[in-house]
């Protein structure tokens, strides 16, 4: 057959037309919609930003321990998502209608963005009827619910206590078990002037940092940024307490202040032994000690946090990722039954710990011996469930707001002006609520 | 009509519509992704949507918005601080870089050439990294310098308001000033050389040389040079983002950091919208005033 250059064209032009067509029209079809699957092989797709919930998911759904005796026959497939880009996926995904997974970690400061305009509720299945029946023995499932209905599950109770150097300590003549963050701070600022080492740390990097670290001791306080309902809480007594004593804390060299409490700065401090106590969640021992200064392995011990003369916790919480189940698909309630089993159950919690050092989030697991008996190495042997027992059973409630995200922008400046004794901790509160109720209102 | 005088017609008409359908393709794709992503943008910039369901048509109310909202201003005077930053600083180091490249003579030329231009090829989230590290307030090197050779290092570089802006249009020289330094040498060793010996022998001397022969031949580099430094400065975002999240509070937030945070962390598409075409706007009058005080595209 004899084909000049017009009808190469031809040929050409019409498979290409061919090809971008196909793409079209199969683009337009809906996948991942269909007949629910009620048992049998389940192939579920997870989206999340931690290789350790991967990890632990990946084992979780072959682990006959937790899966023994479901309809479905698990098996996991994991895509690595930076955190915020989970949530602009889904609705993305959503909007375009194209496949989304069955399961998806939520970042707890990427959570307030699906609250706004019933995003959650469109998405995520219900799961209140999962978390109901637990009743105050489920923590932190009010950080993750939109009108009382919970949407996710939170993965690690992220339980904040004190960590620090117990040889130091001793050295220095800091007594390991004092009482309040006033008699902490006076013997803080003595050390300062004498050695230049630190019993705390205060952000006073990007806002997120700084605002994180504000809200962790307003919790333990006792104050909040939201309550229940949603309403701004942040302007009280408590609020002006803790942002006077991160300021006289940061003044006197008691408290540490650093650009990132997760970066080079805060390696650096903790590598100089200049950093000798710091006030921050279960995870931070992995992520923060363990990753910067494995070399002080033995040295770190934990305890619950000094409490606030006026009143307060003795533990605090921060950060956290919780687990949703996506909607109207044909693994959904698949996926709803693993994670019921792998979050909802002892064995869960317990695999949890030991996959990623996950803390317990049923309150009285803490006190069974299968969590009290564990030892932690780099903390010297410490039963560590004894300090985060005791923590858990106090852990202030953490709600938030669809507008959390922009409380967060609006204080940050203002917050770390007060830190830096620029203006007071109620001109910062007052500001920061201005410039938040102004964008929020509209 | 008989047969041929209609293959005849066929073929005129064929021959009338061929161009057309030869560069349809550029106008087809010109259409499908950029005139209605801007219409569908412009659309959304009247609508309150959170990413789900229906966009409610709400009018101008975004724009009024943004009119009020202090973020958006502080947004702007930022952006303009580093736009112009970027136009009275890096464009003239840049050019005095280059010529000092195309000096006669100059050894390790290529060398030169590869230090300067890296900063271009590297990741942004190392430059941040490292950037990071160099102005840490408590630990970093900078003020480990400044406080050996100077006795003093407590400058808050990344979380001091001004500080932090300053470090922002630092790192913009550092990363910028390497490209457009190619462009200019380029222009430069387009200079015929037969120029700077005719000055030279009329009694030129080196800054005459500079400001009579190189500048006047540059012209057309730089308009190019200038404009497109303006547009993408305007649109500045990896910078402050990666260095200090347009901290501390708004102080390095610039106009694009402002749109995502408004689409991708606050949920509220059609305000990002909104301050989406605002920027547009800006960008394109900046650009067109650019171009004319620049000349750029006029014959020399």
């Amino acid at each position: 057959m004899e084909l000049n250059r017009r009808d190469l064209l031809k040929v050409l032009g019409l498979a290409g037309f061919g090809i971008v067509g196909g793409g079209a029209l199969a683009a337009c079809t809906t996948p991942g919609s269909g007949t629910p699957v009620s048992s049998g092989d389940a192939l579920l797709d997870l989206w999340t930003h931690d290789p350790g919930y991967a990890t632990f998911f990946t084992s979780a759904a072959t682990d006959a321990a937790l899966v023994g005796g479901s309809a479905w026959s698990f098996g996991i497939d994991v895509t690595s998502i930076a955190p915020a880009d989970i949530v602009s996926r889904l609705i993305t995904q959503a909007v375009a209608q194209r496949p989304l997974p069955q399961l998806a970690g939520l970042v707890i400061d990427q959570f307030p963005r699906v609250m706004r305009a019933d995003i959650a509720e469109n998405l995520f299945v219900d799961l209140t009827s999962l978390t109901e029946p637990l009743g105050d023995r489920l923590l932190k499932t009010q950080p993750y619910s939109v009108d009382g209905k919970v949407y996710a599950l939170e993965s690690d109770n992220s339980v904040s206590v004190m960590f620090y150097r117990a040889d130091l300590f001793e050295q220095l003549g800091i007594p390991d078990d004092v009482g309040t963050w006033e008699e902490l701070l006076e013997i803080g600022a003595g050390i300062a002037a004498d050695t230049g080492q630190a019993v705390g740390m205060v952000a006073n990097g990007d806002n997120g940092s700084i605002v994180n670290g504000f809200v962790q001791m307003l919790l333990q306080r006792g104050g909040s940024l939201y309550d229940a309902d949603g309403n701004l809480t942040v302007v009280s007594d408590e609020s002006v307490e803790v942002l006077e004593l991160m300021a006289a804390g940061v003044r006197s060299g008691a408290f540490l202040a650093l650009s990132d409490p997760y970066g080079g700065a805060a390696a650096a401090a903790l590598k100089e032994s200049q950093l000798i106590a710091t006030v921050m969640p279960n995870w931070y021992e992995v992520y923060g000690l363990q990753a910067n200064v494995p070399d002080q392995s033995g040295r770190w011990r934990a305890r619950t946090i000094p409490k606030f003369a006026g009143g307060g916790h003795i533990g605090s919480t921060l950060g956290g990722t919780a687990f949703a189940v996506l909607k109207d698909q044909p693994l959904t309630d698949a996926a709803t039954d693993l994670l019921q089993r792998a979050y909802l159950s002892e064995e869960g919690q317990l695999a949890r710990y030991h996959a990623g050092a996950y803390l317990p989030t049923l309150v009285d697991l803490y006190q069974s011996p299968s969590f009290q008996q564990i030892s932690d190495d780099y903390l010297g042997g410490q039963r560590v469930f004894e300090i985060y027992a005791a923590a858990a059973q106090d852990m202030p409630i953490f709600y938030q707001a669809a507008g959390a995200s922009v409380l967060r922008d609006s204080l940050g400046g203002p917050i770390l002006r007060a830190i830096n004794g620029q203006i007071g901790a109620e001109e910062a509160l007052a500001t920061g609520v201005r410039m938040y109720e102004r964008q929020v209102q509209q | 009509m008989t047969t041929a005088v209609a293959a005849t017609k066929l073929r005129s008409d064929q021959h009338r519509w061929a161009p057309y359908a030869f560069i349809s393709p550029f106008f087809l794709l010109f259409a499908t992704f950029m005139l209605v992503p801007v219409g569908a943008g412009i659309y959304l910039s009247l609508t309150d949507w959170a990413g789900l369901g229906e966009p409610d048509f709400i009018g101008l109310a975004n724009y009024s918005r943004l009119l009020g909202d202090a973020s958006f201003g502080a947004a702007l005077g930022n952006t303009a601080f580093y736009t112009l930053f970027a136009i009275a600083v890096v464009l003239p180091v840049s050019l005095l870089i280059a010529v000092g490249l195309d000096a006669r003579g100059l050894k390790l030329r290529d060398f030169f050439r590869l230090v300067y231009f890296m900063p271009v090829v590297l990741a942004p989230i190392i430059i941040a990294l490292i950037f990071g590290l160099i102005f840490d307030g408590q630990y970093g090197l900078l003020n480990a310098v400044l406080e050996a050779l100077f006795g003093f290092g407590g400058v808050s570089w990344l979380t001091d308001p001004m500080w932090a802006r300053v470090v922002v249009v630092v790192l913009v020289l550092w990363r910028w000033t390497g490209y457009l330094t190619i462009f200019f040498l380029a222009g430069l060793q387009a200079i015929p050389r037969e120029l700077h010996e005719a000055a030279e022998l009329d009694g030129a001397g080196v800054v005459r040389r500079f400001f009579s022969v190189t500048l006047p031949q540059l012209r057309p580099v730089t308009a190019f040079v200038a404009v497109t430094m303006l547009v993408n400065t305007a649109q500045i975002f990896e910078e402050p983002f990666l260095l200090t999240q347009g901290g501390p509070g708004e102080a390095t937030l610039s106009v694009s950091m402002f749109v995502y945070r408004a689409g991708f962390q606050r949920q509220e598409l059609g305000y990002a919208a909104a301050a989406g075409v605002v920027m547009f706007v800006i960008v394109f009058v900046l650009g067109r005033i650019g171009t004319r005080a620049f000349g750029v595209g006029r014959t020399r």
